[in-house]
């Protein structure tokens, strides 16, 4: 979760992602850092994001993006 | 010439409205949702007539390749739970194989009619001036096709469905009445706005009871919207006609003027409709996706197509953006560019490839014409800059000390965006590409203040009095969005008024309709620009 | 007992609605029938300004029989006096509005329905609107805000414009058309719809509660007219039991010569034209027996002066 912390502050600084739930609904990350946040994710953990995880569902708290994280590992 | 044009016309708001609702609040659940779906075939068929068979057609294809794709999961899902476990790695990819195939061909049936009817001729005629261009001489006969009225926004709906379908995303609808009420709901289907399934077919289904409160607000926002594109967008109508059609008699100044004009009444036009049409919506207990957010008080071009027609947007994001940048040979790109170019710049080049492709397709789909392809260029242009520009632009205003939050830079950032939209909205609405270009060198060479200097300016179909409303009533329109823009809703503030405010507002905005709406005699209404795409 | 109250609030409320149109349609309406108070149609509306009761006869259609019926003709022939309250692409439910404006000060004896606007297209839509905008002026008259005097609020309507053609509107210009017969007798017939056919009928109605008699007129037109469309008004005429008289079948007795007789190749008669269709129908309204000759009453002094300095002259573009 630190690490996930780290890079989302890496690729789109000045939010408080421990606290922020509206990441996309909100408009904070556009489409270019939820990019930036596939690929450094991809690497990171080893694991292959597809399409279908682009959700705001998913990418909307730093809280749901390492749930889906950890399901992603899993698989 | 059909009997429905336009949601702005008696028929609509005097018969088939308030029909709906008198049915709809008279008759029980069960039959409300059926009192929904029968209004909207009866609107799309006094829209386009026979042409509804097209949105049958669609309607049973979709629902079909819906259930296609979900009995082939369950049948692999069935086969899983008994097959060994070394053979089910195959098991699923031979499963997504063909769910793949599926919902390729579901979407192909749908963009295959689409491109038929709507781009046939264009690239028939294309082909013709090539082959000419070659010195051969075939000449294909170029057909004259009607296009169903709405197609554009429905097929995407249609695509959506199955793709979301095909993602998990949702479950198939085992029901075709609810899918096809998703498909046709009558507020939306001449003009959109583009629903997802998972927003609106359940609400549509439940057909929740009627309101009082729900009536009053749809109405209130019905009235808003009819302000918008009777008071404003029509009444420039005649000028943006003329201007455009007739742009080699004109100066500079006269087209520049034209072509503002043209994209303050494309604005009131499509986001005065979506009033009327969620409001429509909204008086039944439907909520439908917002299709504008202040567009105008955009900082950017990014933001701005971020607010401005959101639902096509949103599409073209989640099924072209994204499906493109995260498909594997693109997904390599940002860390093979970043050891050359730096983190920042590998991510925005990489994500070229896919920009391009979402405003190829989005110029495309606003018609057959290579002025709105022009116009797709041009907004990937601008964006692509103002990605690539917005890390100098950071360092230069730190070392001037510059605050880029404060209130003048912002407002800079505001104006600059609104000028390069109407500059796109100028080859827009521009008969041709040639024409487009045309007028655009006129306004830098040909620019002179004469025409308002002896008042001929405004004897082209709007004159000073015309000028003076549509600039009134564009202050209360950005006064209410100023206001929403610090988050406060206008319409509770409305509704913690007492009964005597409350009827003053109703009748003085029937009244400032009445009088100052651009109708009758002497004026010809704006097509819903829209339904043309 | 909900729903009660609530239709109850929506009632109260259309009315105060219509309440404040009504105020607002006082202050809208022309005070006079010219453009410069915001008229519109002035050369047909100039019937308001015809002092009460002195017209005989009542023309009301499209521009087919405001280039073919000359008043000034008539008078000279027969002195009885006729307007022609025909605008342009006239549809029913402005005639209508025509008609029941002219009724306010005139009570003719005959009224004369060109008969090409009974073809003429009209949506439900039209009609509708065209009532609103009739009962409540503030409609069609919205536009007038850019123009208000003081006078609008609470003024009297005062129209006082008259126009000295009569309605009449030609030239003298020629562009020939053709002389070969386009009447050929034949049995298919063009219908009229629906909504068209309840619009002849109200105008009968209407005509009947003011004491006058309806007249279905054909005025020849090479272009316009056929025996198809003769066929369709025929079956009207006959449905609702009006009188109905075809010119394009008594050209041996009207004469029009379509080489000199029309200024654009068969639509319209031009002023040579009209002289001649205005001669038969003289003779026709002198053999109803019902009107008297007004030459030489000092009421119709007017009628002869402008006889006297423009003799029957078009109202020219």
């Amino acid at each position: 979760m630190k690490q996930l912390i780290e890079i989302l502050e890496d690729v789109n600084p000045g939010v408080d992602y421990n606290t922020c739930t509206d990441l996309v609904d909100g408009g904070y990350l556009n489409s270019l850092s939820i990019l930036a946040i596939v690929a450094e994710l991809e690497e990171a953990f080893d694991i292959v994001i597809s399409t279908v995880e682009v959700t705001p569902k998913n990418f909307n708290s730093a809280q749901s993006l390492w749930e889906m994280v950890l399901r992603l590992k899993e698989e | 010439m059909l009997p429905l044009s336009s949601y702005f016309s008696l028929l609509y708001l005097a018969i088939l409205l308030p029909g709906t609702v008198l049915a709809y609040t008279v008759l029980p659940q069960k039959y409300r949702r059926a009192v929904l779906l029968l209004s909207s075939y009866a609107v799309f068929w006094l829209v386009s007539g026979k042409l509804l068979c097209y949105l049958l057609f669609s309607t049973i294809s979709v629902h079909h390749i819906g259930l296609w794709l979900e009995n082939t999961q369950l049948e692999a899902n069935r086969l899983l739970e008994t097959a060994p476990k070394e053979t089910r790695k195959d098991i699923r990819a031979r499963t997504q194989q063909r769910r793949k195939k599926i919902v390729a061909f579901g979407i192909a049936v749908q963009f295959g009619i689409l491109l038929a009817l709507k781009y046939g001729a264009f690239f028939i005629s294309n082909f013709n001036e090539l082959a000419d261009l070659m010195k051969v001489t075939v000449k294909l006969p170029v057909p004259s096709v009607i296009l169903p009225i709405g197609i554009s926004f429905y097929t995407m709906q249609a695509a959506s469905y199955m793709l979301d379908v095909y993602r998990e995303n949702i479950p198939a609808d085992r029901n075709l009445m609810r899918l096809a009420l998703y498909m046709s709901f009558f507020p939306q289907l001449m003009e959109g706005p583009i629903c997802r399934y998972s927003e609106t077919a359940q609400q549509l289904w439940d057909a929740p009871p009627m309101r009082w409160k729900n009536l009053m607000l749809g109405l209130q926002r019905i009235l808003w919207g009819i302000m918008k594109k009777m008071v404003v967008a029509d009444r420039l109508n005649l000028l943006i006609t003329e201007a455009f059609d007739n742009y080699v008699h004109y100066d500079g100044f006269m087209i520049a003027a034209a072509v503002v004009c043209y994209t303050v009444q494309l604005y009131m036009d499509f986001s005065g409709t979506m009033d009327l049409v969620l409001g429509s919506g909204q008086i039944f207990g439907i909520k439908l996706p917002e299709n504008f957010q202040r567009p105008f008080f955009s900082r950017t071009i990014q933001e701005f197509w971020r607010r401005w027609h959101i639902t096509l947007g949103a599409w073209f994001r989640d099924y072209v953006f994204y499906p493109i940048s995260l498909s594997a040979p693109i997904k390599k790109l940002p860390l093979l560019l970043q050891k050359r170019l730096g983190r920042t710049y590998g991510f925005i080049f990489s994500s070229i490839p896919a920009l391009f492709c979402v405003w190829l397709c989005n110029g495309l789909w606003h018609g057959a014409g290579w002025n709105f392809i022009f116009f797709g260029m041009y907004h990937f242009a601008l964006i692509l800059v103002e990605n690539i520009m917005e890390p100098p632009a950071v360092w230069l205003a730190k070392r001037l000390h510059i605050n880029r939050d404060g209130i003048l830079y912002r407002c800079m950032q505001i104006v600059r965006t609104a000028v390069l939209f109407c500059i796109g909205e100028l080859f827009f609405r521009a008969s041709s590409l040639k024409a487009g270009f045309a007028m655009f060198k006129k306004i830098f060479t040909d620019f002179t203040l004469a025409r308002v200097k002896d008042n001929t300016f405004f004897s082209h179909g709007a004159d000073k009095h015309d000028f003076l409303i549509v600039v009134v009533t564009l202050a209360l329109i950005l006064a209410v969005g100023c206001i929403q823009e610090r988050g406060v809703s206008v319409r509770q503030w409305i509704e913690k008024r007492n009964l005597a405010v409350r009827l003053s507002l109703w009748y003085l905005l029937i009244l400032f309709i009445v009088i100052f709406g651009a109708y009758g005699t002497g004026y010809i209404p704006v097509d819903p620009i829209y339904a043309g795409f | 007992m909900i729903y009660l109250k609530r239709t109850g609030c929506v009632m109260l409320f259309l009315l105060g609605l219509l309440v404040i149109l009504l105020a607002a349609s006082a202050i809208f309406k022309p005070k006079n029938n010219i453009p410069s108070a915001g008229m519109e149609e002035t050369l047909a509306n100039g019937i308001l300004g015809e002092p009460e009761n002195t017209i005989d006869v009542l023309i009301i259609g499209d521009s087919e029989s405001r280039c073919a019926i000359c008043p000034m003709q008539i008078w000279k022939e027969t002195g009885f006096t006729t307007y022609v309250c025909a605008t342009a692409a006239q549809k029913l439910s402005y005639s209508y509005t025509m008609l029941d404006r002219a009724f306010q000060r005139q009570k003719p004896k005959i009224v004369i329905l060109e008969t090409l606007a009974i073809f003429r297209e009209m949506s439900l839509e039209d009609a509708v609107k065209e009532i609103l905008y009739h009962r409540l002026p503030v409609l069609r008259y919205h536009d007038r805000w850019k123009c208000l005097h003081a006078n609008d609020f609470g003024g009297a309507v005062l129209p006082v414009w008259t126009n000295d053609s009569k309605g009449y509107w030609n030239t003298k210009k020629v562009d020939p058309g053709s002389n070969e017969p386009y009447m050929g007798a034949m049995d298919n017939k063009s219908s009229v719809s629906l909504l068209n056919r309840r619009y002849v009928r109200a105008i009968k109605t209407l005509c009947e509660k003011n004491g006058s008699r309806l007249l279905l007129l054909s005025t020849p037109s090479t272009i316009n007219w056929n025996y198809a469309l003769h066929n369709g008004i025929q079956a009207v005429a006959e449905e609702l039991g009006i009188e109905y008289i075809d010119m394009n079948l008594m050209n041996d007795r009207i004469k029009i010569d379509w080489s000199r007789d029309t200024f654009d190749k068969g639509d319209h008669l031009n002023h040579s034209g009209a002289v001649k269709l205005s001669l038969v129908l003289s003779e026709y309204l002198q053999e109803q027996g019902i009107f008297k000759d007004h030459r030489g009453d000092q009421a119709y002094a007017k009628w002869e002066d402008i006889l006297k300095n423009r003799g029957t002259e078009p109202e020219e573009e």
